[in-house]
C-alpha cells in the first residue's frame, strides 16, 4: 500500500507538468464536446482524434485519449437533459428523468446532480483503479497463453451474454472482427493473408479506419439532418444548484451506482452502457417511490450518470493490468499505447510506470476539470448543441477523412474507411451492434498467437486449456454463461437483457 | 414464406463465410501441434457460417424484410457518392480544394442549403482547419499536386 501511495505522489508530479495539464483539459474539453454531440460517441471521438496524438508523448497521448473517454460521459448527460436526446449509449437512461426534471423547470439541477454524480463516481473509480490494477497486473504475471486465450474467449462470450441483441448476432460480429483482425502477414510464418496484392494490407486492417467508419460515418450514413430535431431547454445559471431535498435523494443513487458501475466495468468483454441501465432498474426497484421514476425522479438522474461514469474508469483496470480491452474504445486506446510502443500489460507497471501512474493520477485531476467544466460552462454547450446537424456532419465527415489518412498516409485506409462506413450502415439497417466488431479486430492478433502458442506447447493437446487451473476457472465461466443463454432460448423466455433493450426502445417500463 | 431480415442477414453472413474459406485455400492449416496461417481463419470462417444458418433458423423472430425502413438510403448513397469523390481527389487537389468542394457538395446537393451561406461556412471552417492542423499541431496536410 505504501509503494502504491509512493508511485501516486510520484504520477501526480507528472500529471501536474503544464504540459500533461493542458492535454489532459483538451482531452476533457473534446470528449465533453463529443459527449453533448448527438451522431458523435465517445469511439468516433477517440479514433479521429488518435493521429493527433502521433506526435505527443505516450504518457500525453492515453491521458488526452483518456479524457475523451470519461469526458463523454459528463458531456452525454448534458444533451440528455435539455434535449432528451443521449448524447451518448450511455446517457440513454438519464434521458427519461433527466429531461422530466427539466421539464418542471429543474434543468439545472438535474445537470449538476449527474455533474457531482459523475465526479463521485469517477474518483471512486479511480481510487478502485489504483488499488486494483497494480496487484491485478503481479497476478497477471503468471498467465501464460493458454490463461491469455481463455480470458479472451471469456470477454467475448460475456460481451455477448451482456448485450442486448442476441447472443448470435454478437458472436457473428465477433467472428467478422477475428476475420478481420487475421487480414495482412502472419507473425507466425510470413503468409500473406487476404491482401489481395495490397502492399498497404500486409500490416492489416488498421483499427482507426474500422472504428471511425463503423461508428463515425456509419452514424452518419443513418441520420438524414431531419431526423435530428429536438428543443433545447436552456436552464438559469442561479438555478444550478439542487435544493437539500434533491441532495439527500442523490447520495445513495450514487453511492451504489458507483460501485455497481466499477463492477461492470472492470469484467473484460462487458459492454459499459449496461452499468446506466442496470443502475436504473436496482434504483427503480429499492426506492420508495418507484411510481417516480419516468417522471423526474432524482435518483434516475443520479445513480445511472454515476454508474456509468465509474464503469468508464473501471474499463481501464484489465486494459492496463491485463492488456486487455473490455470494449472498443479501450481496444482503440491500446492501438494508441502500441503506436507509442507501449504495451499495455502486466509489466505496464514496472516497465513504464511514469506512463502508467502519470495516466492515473491525470483521471484524478481530470474528474475536477470537468466538474468544473460542466456547470459554468452549460450555456456554451447549450450553443454547440443549436448548431444545426446538417453543417455539423459535414465537418465530422472531413474531419474523419484527414484524421484516417494522417494515421499512416494511406488512401487505402480512407477507402477501408468508407466500406466500413457502409457496412455499419447495413448492419444497423439489420439490427447488428458494431461494437463486437472492433472488439473481435483488435484481440485476434493477441487471441491466435495466444491460441497457437498454447497448442504448440501442448504439442497439439488441447486438454491444455483444461489442466491449467486459471484457464479452467475462466473455461467454467464460460460455459455457465453459455448455459445461461441456452437455457433462456429453450424456455422461449424474456429474460432481463431483452427486458433491458425494450426498455431501451421505450416499449416497457423497467 | 415471408422473406425476413434475417435471412438476408444470415444467408450474407453464410456466403462471406464461404468465400473466407474458398478464398483460404492455399494457407496451410498445418496440424493441431503446428497449426498453420489458415487454422484459425477457417475455424472462425466455419463458426461464421454456422452461425448465420442460427439466424436463418431463427429469422421468424426478426421483423419482415419488406418493414425494413429503406427511407435513409438516398440519404445514404449521395452522402457515399459524394465523399468517395473527395478521398479520389484528396491526394491530387490537395486538403483545402477537396475539403471545400466536398462540403459544399454535402451542403448544397444533400443538404440543399444557400449556396452563399454554404461557401462562407465551407471556405471558414476548412481554412481553419488547416490553421488548426498545419500550424497548431503541427501536422502537415496534403497540398495541390501533392
Amino acid at each position: 500500500m505504501e509503494d502504491t501511495l509512493i508511485s501516486l505522489m510520484h504520477g501526480f508530479g507528472i500529471a501536474f507538468q503544464l504540459d500533461n495539464l493542458w492535454y489532459a483539459f483538451l482531452g476533457c474539453l473534446v470528449g465533453t464536446l463529443v459527449g453533448v454531440l448527438p451522431g458523435i460517441g465517445p469511439l468516433s471521438g477517440i479514433s479521429i482524434l488518435l493521429p493527433v496524438t502521433f506526435g505527443l508523448s505516450a504518457t500525453q497521448a492515453v491521458i488526452m485519449l483518456a479524457g475523451i473517454y470519461y469526458g463523454s460521459q459528463y458531456g452525454g448527460s448534458t444533451t440528455s437533459i435539455l434535449m432528451r436526446i443521449p448524447g451518448e449509449a450511455s446517457s440513454v437512461m438519464t434521458c427519461i428523468d433527466g429531461n422530466a426534471m427539466a421539464k418542471k423547470g429543474r434543468a439545472g439541477a438535474a445537470l449538476c446532480i449527474a455533474a457531482v454524480g459523475s465526479w463521485v463516481a469517477g474518483t471512486f473509480g479511480v481510487i478502485m483503479l489504483t488499488m486494483v490494477a497494480p496487484p491485478l497486473a503481479t497476478i497477471a504475471l503468471k498467465f501464460g497463453p493458454p490463461e491469455y486465450t481463455a480470458l479472451l474467449i471469456l470477454g467475448l462470450i460475456f460481451l455477448a451474454y451482456m448485450s442486448s441483441t442476441s447472443l448470435v448476432r454478437t458472436l457473428l460480429m465477433a467472428c467478422i472482427g477475428l476475420l478481420l483482425g487475421m487480414v495482412g502477414i502472419d507473425n507466425m510464418t510470413g503468409h500473406f493473408r487476404y491482401s489481395f496484392d495490397f502492399a498497404e494490407l500486409g500490416d492489416g486492417i488498421g483499427i482507426v479506419p474500422v472504428a471511425v467508419g463503423l461508428f463515425g460515418l456509419g452514424e452518419i450514413l443513418s441520420t438524414p439532418s431531419h431526423k435530428v430535431v429536438g428543443e433545447v431547454i436552456t436552464p438559469k445559471f442561479r438555478e444550478l444548484l439542487p435544493n437539500r431535498l434533491e441532495w439527500l435523494q442523490s447520495i445513495m443513487p450514487i453511492a451504489r451506482g458507483s460501485v455497481l458501475g466499477f463492477i461492470i466495468g472492470i469484467i473484460p468483454g462487458s459492454a459499459h452502457i449496461i452499468s446506466s441501465f442496470l443502475s436504473y432498474a436496482l434504483e427503480k426497484k429499492v426506492s420508495k417511490h418507484p411510481e417516480e421514476f419516468g417522471h423526474g425522479a432524482v435518483a434516475g438522474v443520479a445513480g445511472p450518470e454515476s454508474a456509468n461514469n465509474s464503469a468508464s474508469t473501471g474499463a481501464f483496470v484489465p486494459m492496463l493490468a491485463l492488456g486487455i480491452p473490455t470494449g472498443p474504445i479501450t481496444a482503440v486506446l491500446m492501438g494508441a499505447l502500441m503506436v507509442h510502443g507501449v504495451n499495455p500489460g502486466p509489466q505496464l507497471v514496472t516497465e513504464h510506470p511514469d506512463v502508467f501512474w502519470g495516466f492515473v493520477a491525470s483521471m484524478y485531476v481530470g474528474n475536477l476539470m470537468l466538474l468544473a467544466l460542466n456547470l459554468p460552462l452549460v450555456g456554451l454547450f447549450v450553443t454547440v448543441l443549436r448548431i444545426p446537424y446538417a453543417y455539423l456532419y459535414p465537418l465530422i465527415i472531413m474531419f474523419c477523412i484527414v484524421g484516417v489518412y494522417e494515421v499512416s498516409h494511406s488512401v487505402v485506409d480512407v477507402w477501408i474507411m468508407l466500406i466500413m462506413g457502409l457496412l455499419g450502415y447495413g448492419l444497423r439497417k439489420f439490427a447488428f451492434d458494431p461494437a463486437p466488431l472492433v472488439l473481435g479486430l483488435v484481440i485476434a492478433p493477441l487471441f491466435e498467437q495466444s491460441l497457437r502458442q498454447s497448442l504448440i506447447m501442448s504439442n497439439g493437446d488441447y486438454l491444455i486449456f483444461f489442466s491449467r487451473p486459471i484457464s479452467l476457472g475462466l473455461l467454467i465461466v464460460c460455459g455457465i454463461l453459455l448455459a445461461l443463454s441456452t437455457l433462456t432460448f429453450i424456455l422461449k423466455r424474456k429474460d432481463w437483457r431483452e427486458k433491458l433493450a425494450e426498455a431501451e426502445a421505450g416499449e416497457i417500463e423497467l | 414464406m415471408t422473406l425476413r431480415a434475417d435471412h438476408v442477414a444470415g444467408a450474407a453472413f453464410i456466403v462471406f463465410g464461404l468465400l473466407v474459406l474458398a478464398l483460404s485455400g492455399d494457407l496451410p492449416t498445418g496440424q493441431l501441434s503446428m497449426p498453420g496461417s489458415g487454422f484459425l481463419p477457417k475455424i472462425i470462417a466455419t463458426m461464421t457460417i454456422v452461425f448465420g444458418a442460427a439466424l436463418v433458423l431463427r429469422a421468424r423472430e426478426s421483423v419482415p424484410y419488406s418493414d425494413l425502413d429503406w427511407g435513409d438510403g438516398k440519404h445514404a448513397a449521395l452522402v457515399t457518392v459524394i465523399t468517395a469523390a473527395a478521398i479520389y481527389l484528396y491526394t491530387w487537389l490537395g486538403f483545402i480544394i477537396t475539403m471545400v468542394l466536398l462540403m459544399m457538395a454535402l451542403l448544397l446537393v444533400v443538404e440543399r442549403r444557400n449556396p452563399v451561406r454554404a461557401g462562407i461556412y465551407s471556405a471558414a471552417v476548412v481554412l481553419f482547419t488547416y490553421v488548426c492542423f498545419a500550424w497548431l499541431l503541427k501536422t502537415p496536410l496534403p497540398e495541390y499536386g501533392y
